[in-house]
């Protein structure tokens, strides 16, 4: 009995399981920095140096900021927020990538800076998850507010999001639809080509369509992004610049190529729509937010707001929470679905 | 053997623990001085002690009984004297529980039931009678009474045995097959005699040829042999018949309901030991881990206590910092080095501090995705631990708690290190 005493014995009764795939979330923000560096080479050799600056602008203005902020946390006792810089990187990433070249480097600072403490470090601490996507709420809002400052000299064109020359076109009909898509051509490419392959303005991750696009592709295998929020969302786009296209009696590749490979589409669709805290869980969710996602920026690109896919974005985001209610796979040993 | 088994959505469950283990015989480990024997060690209430401190107690002697229809008895697991009664952590339920201390005293003697080698002169009552005299319970891990599942012989229309071993750690079950293939056969036959059903399918992980010996009985009694995909998740006895007869079994009853009887392999041979040779379930093969000595399977005394198994595979309990009983992926941590094993234990995994817990630092969840992608039962987990966390217990229900097996699968894929287990939560 005397061998039932003492605390030698004593070992650590921990819960199930106890083993681990070993996919950590650093390792998801590694591959997915890896995967984002094809967009942003392709950038580079696209548009030139401007990109590579925009991104080490938004990288070192979020990293500085981390900084900042895992100092502050573990001074204060707090529990860290982010342990390691991959995922503040990953955020750089993305707003560096969804600027384009031409953007002032102030505002640059201003979206990262947002989107960093706002949205990224402030919105997990306060809501414990994310129902924004950070860079998306922060050009969206920053953008905004920069386009009300009538106070400023051009705040249209500083604002980016209602950019004069593209509130001005007309996609509704062919010919507007033709001036607009000639925006694209250059010396060496027609408008589809360069569309698809090599654009030398706008968002620098969708420099390159096709590059984007194998980029995109890559991270549904590599990190299982929700790959069906990318595909809805450019299924709905490529459906519906088809039938615009015939509507309006244009060429419906020339829409397809405007309307999906835009470097706003393309770069949102996989690098910014399938972001997981912000986007719905069930299967046939993801599909249904890609599809009303695709058909909000559709309308806003029809209004003139080429780059409306990031307030679409946001909008959708905040009916995530409803798009979790519904479209419920039936579960094994149940009688029907949600 | 397999390295890996692939999961849904092509996860892969890491299955090096017992590669190769297939081919290592079983190995009895000597009956350990002291037993420490729970009386609680099935589905159901304990029975009440028969015996009392200073009692000398034979090998296979009935220490408990009761007399309600999921009560079994518990068998002493050695020769020796009850020094007496101590309240210990359960391993399973971790409360506090009642457990006889047997210290082994002179020769080993048996105290053994009535044998019956031609069982097919025996009625159904007579094999279930046996059967539950014996304390047999399922031993694949759930403990449920092998007696009750032997009564359900109604509605019942296929039996299924259940060789398929699916977790990470375990071998002991192919092992069992490989070295005992006519007591199988036996406990195999008993059974189907016993549920009177026409057609009986053996699961196995295995590939054809694989269990050459084993086989050939099989096909010899017209018993089908069922090879399946080596994965994890569908060892799990429902989705086990959804895999092999197509029957979805509602996650409020049971396989019965749906006329099929599952019973682990293991527990064939505990049939066959009961009702051929009169012995009582006191001991059973297990699978041993550890990095240190590599795996091993192992005969072992129930009541034997983890350090004397740790002791006979020369690890030195000082060394060990986490012990799981039965399942990595399913099985708690034992409390105690003196913690014992129970019937339904089939393996152990000694753990030294150097090998850190994967869950011991969780980040929120990141609603990636990867749980509910790999749920073999096609809930939301990340939903599920969602509403847990925000104590919103009446969507649980919406959100089809019940139909979950508590796999962990959720957890095992989760990128921040979460212990997503749903149904483990909400109790």
């Amino acid at each position: 009995m005397d061998m039932l005493k003492g605390g030698r014995y004593s070992l650590r009764p921990e819960l199930p399981p106890h083993l681990a795939l070993g996919v950590s979330k650093d390792k998801v923000m590694l591959k997915t920095c890896v995967i984002m560096s094809i967009p942003l080479i392709l950038g580079v050799l696209a548009i030139g140096w401007e990109a590579l600056w925009q991104f080490l602008i938004s990288a070192g203005t979020v990293l500085i900021l981390h900084t900042i902020i895992q100092f502050w946390e573990s001074q204060t006792g707090r529990r860290v927020s982010y342990p390691t810089t991959l995922s503040p990187l990953v955020l750089a990433m993305i707003v560096g990538l969804s600027m384009p070249a031409s953007s002032p480097y102030t505002v640059t600072v201003g979206v990262a800076g947002l989107a960093m403490v706002v949205f990224k470090y402030l919105q997990g601490r306060l809501f414990t998850r994310k129902f924004v996507n950070p860079a998306a709420a922060a050009k969206a809002v920053l953008l905004t507010v920069l386009t009300l400052m009538i106070f400023l000299e051009d705040p249209l064109r500083l604002g980016m999001l209602y950019h004069p020359h593209h509130l001005r076109l007309d996609l509704l009909s062919s010919t507007g639809f033709t001036e607009a898509i000639a925006f694209y051509e250059t010396n060496t490419l027609t408008a589809v080509q360069s569309l698809f392959f090599w654009k030398t303005h706008g968002w620098i991750g969708g420099a390159s369509g096709l590059g984007t696009l194998v980029a995109g592709i890559i991270a549904c295998f590599w990190i299982r992004l929700k790959w069906r929020i990318p595909l809805a969302f450019l299924g709905a786009m490529a459906v519906l610049s088809a039938g615009m296209g015939f509507f309006t009696g244009g060429d419906p590749i020339s829409r397809i190529a405007l309307h999906v490979f835009t470097g706003s589409t393309i770069f949102l669709a996989f690098f910014m729509a399938s972001e997981p805290q912000s986007t719905p869980m069930p299967e046939k969710s993801q599909y249904l937010f890609g599809i009303a996602l695709g058909a909000l920026t559709f309308v806003l690109q029809l209004a003139g707001v080429l780059g409306g896919s990031i307030i679409a974005l946001v909008i959708l985001n905040l009916f995530t929470p409803w798009f979790d209610k519904i479209g419920h796979k039936r579960a094994i040993g149940m009688k029907g679905g949600n | 053997m397999r390295r890996y088994y692939e999961e849904k959505q092509g996860f892969k469950i890491d299955a090096e623990m017992k590669l190769d283990l297939e081919k290592d015989p079983f190995e009895e480990i000597p009956p350990p001085p002291v037993a420490t024997v729970f009386l609680d060690q099935h589905v159901g209430s304990p029975g009440k002690p028969l015996v009392k401190e200073g009692d000398r107690v034979l090998t296979g002697q009935k220490i408990t009984e009761g007399e309600e229809a999921l009560t079994l008895p518990v068998h002493s697991p050695i020769t020796g004297r009850v020094t007496g009664f101590v309240e210990l952590r359960h391993p399973i339920s971790g409360s506090m529980k009642q457990a006889v201390i047997i210290e082994a005293e002179g020769e080993e003697g048996w105290l053994l039931m009535e044998k019956y080698p031609d069982f097919k002169s025996l009625t159904v009552q007579e094999i279930i009678g046996r059967v539950r005299e014996a304390g047999i319970v399922g031993l694949g891990g759930a403990a449920f009474p092998a007696h009750i599942k032997l009564s359900r012989g109604a509605d019942v229309d296929h039996l299924i045995i259940n060789a398929k071993e699916s977790d990470p750690n375990l071998a002991c079950d192919v092992r069992l097959v490989l070295e005992r293939p006519e007591e199988l056969i036996n406990g195999i036959e008993i059974m189907a005699h016993a549920l009177e059903v026409e057609q009986v399918i053996f699961a196995t992980r295995t590939e054809e040829g694989e269990l050459h010996q084993f086989e050939k009985f099989l096909k010899e009694r017209g018993i089908k042999i069922a090879h399946i995909r080596p994965s994890y998740s569908v060892g799990s006895e429902r989705l086990l018949v959804r895999e092999l007869l197509g029957r979805e079994v509602p996650a409020d009853q049971f396989p019965p309901d749906v006329g099929v009887v599952v019973h682990n392999v293991a527990t064939c041979l505990a049939t066959t030991e009961a009702v051929v040779e009169g012995k009582p379930l006191i001991s059973r093969g297990i699978t041993f881990y550890s990095r240190k000595t590599g795996g091993k399977n192992l005969w072992v005394r129930m009541g034997t206590p983890v350090e004397h198994i740790l002791n006979y595979m020369g690890i030195s309990s000082e060394s060990i910092d986490r012990v799981v009983l039965g399942s990595i992926m399913m099985g708690k941590g034992a409390p105690d080095l003196r913690t014992p094993l129970v019937k339904c234990f089939a393996g152990v995994v000694a753990l030294t501090s150097d090998e850190h817990t994967p869950y011991e630092n969780p980040y929120p969840c990141i609603r990636c995705g990867y749980c509910d992608a790999i749920c073999p039962v096609d809930i939301y987990p990340s939903l599920l631990l969602e509403a847990l966390e925000k104590g919103k217990t009446e969507t649980l229900d919406i959100l089809n708690i019940d139909s979950c097996i508590d796999c962990n699968l959720c957890s095992y894929v989760c990128p921040s290190s979460i212990r997503v287990n749903p149904k483990q939560r909400a109790r």
